[in-house]
């Protein structure tokens, strides 16, 4: 992951993008993938390319769950809220995950260590009830087992 | 016929047929985002290692789903000789060695995890595929390609067909292919069932230029992905689609919008549009026709309204994705207030069926009133969780039964819901119902766009409502009063109720809510509490159970429960205090308890001891 990015570098980053032909949001993509989140200094610099207001930019990220306004965490447990998952005790897993954590859905710890994020269904329902550690798709979990990803995650073991 | 479509659609079909000829073993792997969720991607390796190790000749690719989500990673082979295809499920990382010897290096086969013979006789060991349980009955023809081409292959596709509708559709006036969708009767797939050639007719007659296309592949339907299932099978039959209604509608550029939840299909996408744009399908001079069209793949970033169709279109416009007040419709003032058509996935996808084979052939496949086969994943409450492919008309029951598996153990069904969070929720005494769009209007709610969740007797229906309650508040777009406060409203009420704190006049206020909602603008806010109100339809008692005494007759909401140690002297419970999450087990010297005010309801405490543990009702 890239540090801070610099004004000059995201003005690169977006120089062909064009509101007109409905790049706001591949453009606010391209930031977030390079970066790991959309910067208050990326909304200034998007705003401008486009020809529009920071305003009408951030009333984007705000409006789309994926965008982050802040670094991700360096490790991270997406809770799937399928529900497949709620009927096989989803929702008692993200009771234990928020409380083994510490952190309610969509936060993450003030050092960046780890994250907690509420995850959509993407249909691999066979694998119910699951969550996503670090992006990688842990299944037929139980409430125990959640903790004690959870744990892990957190780096007490 | 059109010349150059003539020569490389000759020329794919010749390497197909070399490809099959070539004396090699040829493996598919089936790599779709539910196998890769199973290790698909480490089987598909573990075999690559072992082929080579063993210096095999063996040709190995990669393919879409067969359905069998359950079962992944599924993988076929096909014998040297090309006679003979058998598909294998549960072919995981561990099981490669033994698999590659029996089928490969033996060039055998592997009865203990064969689904069945695709091509060539079945044998007493293994039956035909087509009389798998799960596979009788089922007409593939949207999902025909899924399992068998690779998706990133276009000549594989154009070997099988491909294309052959649309070139079909290129020599034919708009009118005329308009007027053969509405002979075929194809209705929109996406819930509402409207009829594709009258849409595509507004589109066809708007004033202004030029007109564009979106595909709606946003899929936020939880417990959905037949839309998946196609992107990441057969993305060409899609794009193909897109081709034949750009052809009915002289519209010069189409937006395929997918879900950021679907990486692979995003892939799968963007690869097969650069490959018909390298042939010529797609561009400035779509196959030296002189008509231009071309395809966006548009990426969204995390909002279920957007899968509303203004929404989408506000979406890719760069705007919140909120929906906008109609009219004017999208065949008026859509993308940049330009001419738009939208259409679901699926309904694109039956358009090139329609031209390849005709009318009559597509919408013959039943006597169903709604026309065609109708793609639905089966979850939830469910042994077998997939996604089948059927005329429409098959009763509820026996898609759960025949196809899901029926329910874990047997245990009585108590409801399902046909199709997203919207569509509301029926009891099992509705399990009857034919699948078509009718009996559902009927009742006051929609067969949505193919993704049916059964729930069983251990489910609380307040629990549920909450749940889609909830989902509905969190993806409110928060234009109308009526929807954002209506859903937090409802959320509110029904926290209560699940915490013991039910009040008479709480189904008083959820009529209330009922009506007042359905002024919202758009259909997430109109049809929010199509849950509940189905709910206090079919399962009165159990709201009523729980206002009036107290009692959760399913013992699973947490706030009516209380977790008791029975048997403090189970050595199974140290280990229970220790995974306990708030430290509510305490070692009171000789013997555990549980602190009622630490608990938070998980269960992990009787999951590790589950004979010293014991649920009880909080308030009886």
């Amino acid at each position: 992951m890239a540090a801070e990015p610099t004004t000059r570098e995201l003005r690169e980053l977006v120089a062909e993008y064009e509101f007109e032909r409905g790049h706001l949001l591949p453009a606010l993509i391209e930031i977030q993938e390079r970066y790991g989140y959309v910067s208050p200094a990326a909304i200034e610099v998007l705003a401008r390319q486009m020809r529009t207001t920071p305003a009408l930019v951030y009333g984007a990220v705000s409006f789309y769950a994926d965008f982050r306004t802040e670094p991700p965490p360096e490790r991270e447990i997406a809770w799937c809220s399928g529900p497949a998952c709620r009927l096989r005790g989803g929702d008692r897993i993200r009771e234990a995950l928020q409380h083994t954590l510490g952190l309610p859905l969509d936060s993450q710890s003030e050092d960046g260590a780890y994250g907690l994020r509420l995850g959509q269904c993407n249909g691999t329902c066979s694998e119910a009830p699951q969550v996503w550690v670090d992006g990688e798709v842990v299944g037929d979990l139980t409430v125990a087992g959640a903790v004690a990803i959870a744990r892990d995650v957190k780096g007490d073991a | 016929m059109n010349d150059r479509f003539t020569a490389i659609a000759a020329e794919a079909r010749e390497g197909w047929e070399a490809s099959r000829a070539s004396g090699r073993e040829q493996v598919n792997v089936c790599l779709d985002t539910s196998s890769l969720a199973r290790g698909g991607a480490e089987t598909l390796a573990a075999l690559q290692e072992a082929v080579a190790a063993k210096g095999l000749n063996v040709d190995i690719q990669t393919t879409g789903s067969w359905g069998f989500c359950w079962l992944e990673p599924t993988v076929s082979v096909r014998s040297a000789a090309g006679t003979r295809t058998v598909l294998y499920h549960s072919v995981t990382p561990d099981r490669v060695e033994e698999f590659v010897q029996a089928t490969l290096v033996e060039a055998g086969e592997f009865p203990e995890l064969a689904l069945g013979v695709v091509e060539g006789a079945p044998s007493d060991a293994i039956g035909a595929l087509e009389d798998h349980p799960f596979m009788r009955g089922q007409i593939r023809r949207l999902m025909a390609n899924c399992g068998q081409i690779d998706p990133e292959n276009i000549d594989h596709y154009l070997a099988n067909g491909g294309y052959e509708g649309f070139v079909e559709s290129l020599d034919m006036e708009p009118e005329a292919i308009i007027e053969l969708m509405l002979e075929s009767g194809l209705g929109g797939r996406g819930g509402a069932g409207f009829p594709a050639g009258r849409k595509w007719d507004f589109l066809r007659n708007a004033t202004a230029e030029p007109r564009y296309l979106v595909c709606n592949a946003d899929e936020g339907d939880p417990g959905a992905w037949v839309n998946r299932i196609l992107m990441e099978g057969d993305p060409h039959l899609i794009i193909e689609g897109m081709l034949i209604a750009a052809m009915a509608t002289n519209s010069i550029e189409g937006y395929i919008y997918i879900r950021h939840e679907y990486p692979l299909a995003i892939e799968r996408m963007n690869v097969a549009v650069e490959q018909a744009r390298e042939r010529g399908l797609l561009g400035e001079d779509v196959l030296g026709s002189g008509k231009a069209f071309d395809l966006v793949v548009f990426v969204g970033a995390g909002s279920y309204v957007c899968g509303e169709e203004t929404g989408l279109i506000n979406s890719i416009d760069g705007y919140r994705g909120m929906p906008r007040i109609r009219p004017p419709f999208p065949a008026q003032a859509g993308l940049w207030n330009l001419p738009t058509n939208v259409n679901n996935v699926e309904t694109y996808a039956n358009a090139p069926l329609v031209l390849r084979h005709g009318a009559e052939w597509w919408s013959g496949v039943s006597d169903d009133e709604a026309k065609g086969t109708k793609m639905f994943t089966i979850s939830g409450a469910v042994n077998q969780p997939g996604c089948v492919e059927i005329p429409f008309g098959l009763s509820v029951r026996d898609l759960l039964e025949k196809y899901g598996g029926g329910t874990p153990g047997g245990a009585p069904l108590k409801g399902y819901q046909p199709g997203g969070p919207l569509s509301g929720v029926l009891s099992a005494e509705e399990a009857d119902l034919p699948l078509t769009l009718a009996p559902f209007r009927d009742r006051g709610l929609f067969l949505g766009s193919g993704g049916i969740v059964f729930f069983d007797e251990t489910t609380s229906v307040v629990d549920l409502c909450t749940y889609f309650l909830g989902f509905a508040e969190d993806e409110s777009c928060g234009r109308c009063t009526t929807c954002f406060q209506g859903t937090q409203r409802a959320v509110e009420i029904l926290r209560r109720i699940g915490n013991g704190g039910g009040r008479d006049s709480d189904l008083d206020k959820f009529e209330d809510l009922i009506q007042t909602m359905t002024w919202s603008n758009c259909l997430h806010g109109s049809f929010a509490m199509t849950t509940v109100k189905l709910a206090l339809r079919y399962f009165r008692d159990e709201f009523e159970t729980l206002i009036r005494e107290k009692r959760d007759p399913t013992r699973s909401l947490p706030g009516m429960i209380t977790y008791e140690i029975t048997s403090p002297g189970d050595p199974a419970l140290a280990e229970a205090a220790a995974i306990c999450p708030t430290e509510a087990i305490v070692d009171a010297g000789s013997r555990f308890e549980i602190v009622d005010e630490l608990c938070i309801r998980c269960g992990a405490c009787a999951e590790v001891a589950p004979n010293a543990v014991t649920v009880r009702d909080r308030f009886v």
